[in-house]
């Protein structure tokens, strides 16, 4: 399997087999979740003190 | 001499020291798991708990026993094996002083045990004065202490050993974030040993009438905050190395992994002000600068956010996944043991959006003691760390024994995990709605005469009946899948995964083998965040507290 994935690494066509872009894409959301979970209680904050 | 112990099992004379610390774990999941449904049931206010047992005592054995039993046994079992794997099997020695700390610390166990379910400790698993127990309370937590230096010691000295043998060479990664793990545990006990020796102790035995609370608090959260990472870094163990050995790729990168584990023995540690925020006697200046501290942990735990993300989705691609997440469709969610620990990594994302907000000084005042903080931890502990715990010991418990993890007791393993979710969807949910609403924490049911605000939460309080009833059938299955394992599965190899890295010619920096530079910087950044505070507390302390027995 390690030798496989050498392989596709010196074939610049097969980009679509050594891409992050779902990890680019997963720590965005994560990134999004922790702003507005702490925004939110922010908010909620603002308006009681 | 490495490539052999590398692809040997764990030792036979190890396994049963590691397997002792299991069965102390699981007994302690089981009478705990029970206490946690007797609190929903009784704070659904449908059910009254019989014989006049209060409530804080029942809330006390789930504390102790799943907050601090069941974790640092588990953990200790658990890094016992993981070091005997990757470094080699102990000696005769190291092996005798692994012993004498287990029986020391069930000794001490036992002991603390017993006065809880006497009702002579009933001061939750945080025993904060003025709240004062049995003296035998505190020498019973005091042996757990004691027995797990002696497992401490068995860690660094295998470490030690390995390195005279392999000059020049980075420690196996396991081994080298189980030597982390200790390594932090040693300083953080510092403090909770010196506040039952030096305080609790001596006051409850009647050789001093009083006690400073400030001091007492300080010095358990001094040792509180590295106890939850004490609890977790095992679980990034699981996830770092193990479960990409799982789902049949390389541990992503071996030198990340290593650097965020040296970040968490740093930042782990000057950080116990956040669970005081709202404690007076403590300059804010000083609350601040260690929610500063607390917040750089964000950092490695993003790390590791990243790099699981990567190591997924470069093993769903090479297995030919498209598009933006098609690879989470190649994961292999069959298996229990990526499953299990992945459904807890799940639960770490809320839990870490909610930890940020409890350290943030101001809006912990929203949540402060409500039961927001119960639902938080319910998804950290309870959830990201034993769901991974559980992972674990699919294979790891039929390895020790043996044994093997059969076709029927993986679906049971899976069926367990989703339950758990499930439950605990339906329980921290609630708890975390109940506590925006301002329902507090550590309390029975009560209408509070009828107002309006306790009537909005009990709703929620009906639905954490639910999630912990599903939860506590979790639980039954956990003990029944541990005791199967154990005991009655049938005898075979069971792997003991292990990821090698992506990038084997690439060898970790040496630096990170440094301790006289990392255990440097981790006392200078305590010394820095708690001197002057400390100083303070002890200049201009109130009179002490007498305290007492208030239950
Ligand atoms: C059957 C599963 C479980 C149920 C139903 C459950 C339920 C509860 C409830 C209702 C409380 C809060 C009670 C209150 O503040 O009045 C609580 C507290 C707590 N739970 Fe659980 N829990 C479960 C599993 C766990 C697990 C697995 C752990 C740890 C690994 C854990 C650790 C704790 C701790 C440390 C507390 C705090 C006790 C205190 O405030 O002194 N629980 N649990
Ligand atoms: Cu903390």
């Amino acid at each position: 399997m390690a030798k496989a994935e050498m392989k596709y690494d010196t074939q610049p066509e097969n980009e679509e087999h050594s891409s992050l872009k779902g990890t680019l894409a997963s720590v965005f959301i994560l990134g999004a979740i922790l702003v507005v979970t702490w925004v939110g209680v922010y908010f909620l904050y603002l308006d009681r003190f | 001499m490495l490539k052999a112990s590398l692809s040997s099992k764990v030792d036979p004379r190890d396994a049963k020291l590691s397997m002792a610390h299991f069965y102390v774990a699981f007994t302690a999941l089981l009478v705990g798991g029970l206490a946690g449904l007797l609190q929903v049931l009784v704070r659904s206010g449908k059910f009254q708990l019989p014989f006049g047992i209060g409530y804080y005592q029942v809330l006390t054995v789930h504390g102790v026993l799943l907050g601090l039993v069941l974790t640092t046994f588990f953990i200790l079992g658990f890094h016992l094996a993981a070091v005997s794997k990757t470094s080699g099997t102990l000696t005769n020695k190291q092996r005798t002083v692994g012993w004498i700390g287990f029986w020391i610390a069930l000794v001490g166990t036992v002991m603390a045990a017993v006065m809880v379910l006497l009702n002579q400790a009933s001061v939750l698993f945080t025993f904060y004065a003025p709240l004062k127990a049995h003296a035998l309370f505190y020498l019973g937590l005091t042996l757990v202490v004691v027995g797990s230096w002696f497992n401490s010691a068995v860690i660094i000295m295998k470490y030690a050993e390995w390195r005279r043998a392999n000059p020049g060479q980075p420690s196996p990664l396991l081994t080298f974030m189980a030597l982390i793990n200790t390594l932090m545990w040693c300083v953080a006990t510092i403090g909770v040993a010196s506040t039952v020796l030096i305080q609790l102790l001596p006051w409850s035995l009647g050789i001093v009438d009083t006690v400073n609370v400030g001091i007492s608090r300080t010095l358990f959260w001094y040792f509180g905050h590295p106890l939850v990472y004490f609890w977790l870094l095992p679980a990034y163990m699981a996830w770092y190395v193990v479960v990409p050995k799982v789902i049949g790729t390389k541990v992503f990168s071996d030198s990340l992994a290593r650097m965020s584990f040296i970040l968490f023995l740093l930042f782990s540690i000057p950080v116990g002000f956040h669970h005081q925020l709202l404690e007076p006697g403590i300059d804010p200046a000083w609350k601040f600068l260690q929610v500063i501290l607390t917040f750089l942990v964000v950092i490695p735990s993003l790390m590791t956010a990243f790099s699981l993300f990567a190591t997924f989705e470069s093993f769903g691609r090479s297995k030919g996944a498209t598009g933006l997440f098609g690879w989470l469709k190649k994961l292999p969610w069959g298996d229990a043991r990526f499953t299990v620990p992945f459904i807890g990594m799940v639960a770490f994302i809320p839990g870490g959006a909610g930890g940020m907000v409890n350290a943030s000084h101001q809006m912990n005042q929203v949540v402060h003691n409500t039961i927001w903080v119960t639902g938080h931890f319910h998804l950290t502990v309870a959830t990201a760390v034993v769901l991974t715990y559980f992972g674990v010991t699919f294979w790891l418990v039929p390895h020790l024994t043996g044994r093997t993890l059969t076709k029927k007791m993986n679906k049971l393993a899976l069926t367990q995990g989703i339950l758990w979710a499930v439950g605990m969807t339906f329980m921290s949910g609630a708890m975390h709605a109940a506590g925006l609403l301002g329902a507090p924490r550590r309390s029975s049911f009560s209408e509070y005469g009828g107002a309006a605000q306790a009537a909005e939460w009990i709703p929620y309080q009906i639905a954490q009946a639910v999630g912990g009833s599903i939860l506590f059938i979790a639980v039954l299955l956990m003990v029944y899948i541990f005791i199967n394992l154990a005991f009655f599965a049938p005898k075979g190899e069971q792997e003991f995964p292990v990821g090698e890295a992506t990038n084997q010619a690439e060898k970790a920096p040496m630096v990170f083998e440094n301790w006289k530079l990392w255990l440097g910087i981790t006392v200078l950044l305590i010394l820095f965040a708690y001197t002057i505070p400390f100083i303070d507390l002890i200049q201009n302390a109130p009179p002490g507290a007498k305290g007492g027995r208030f239950w």
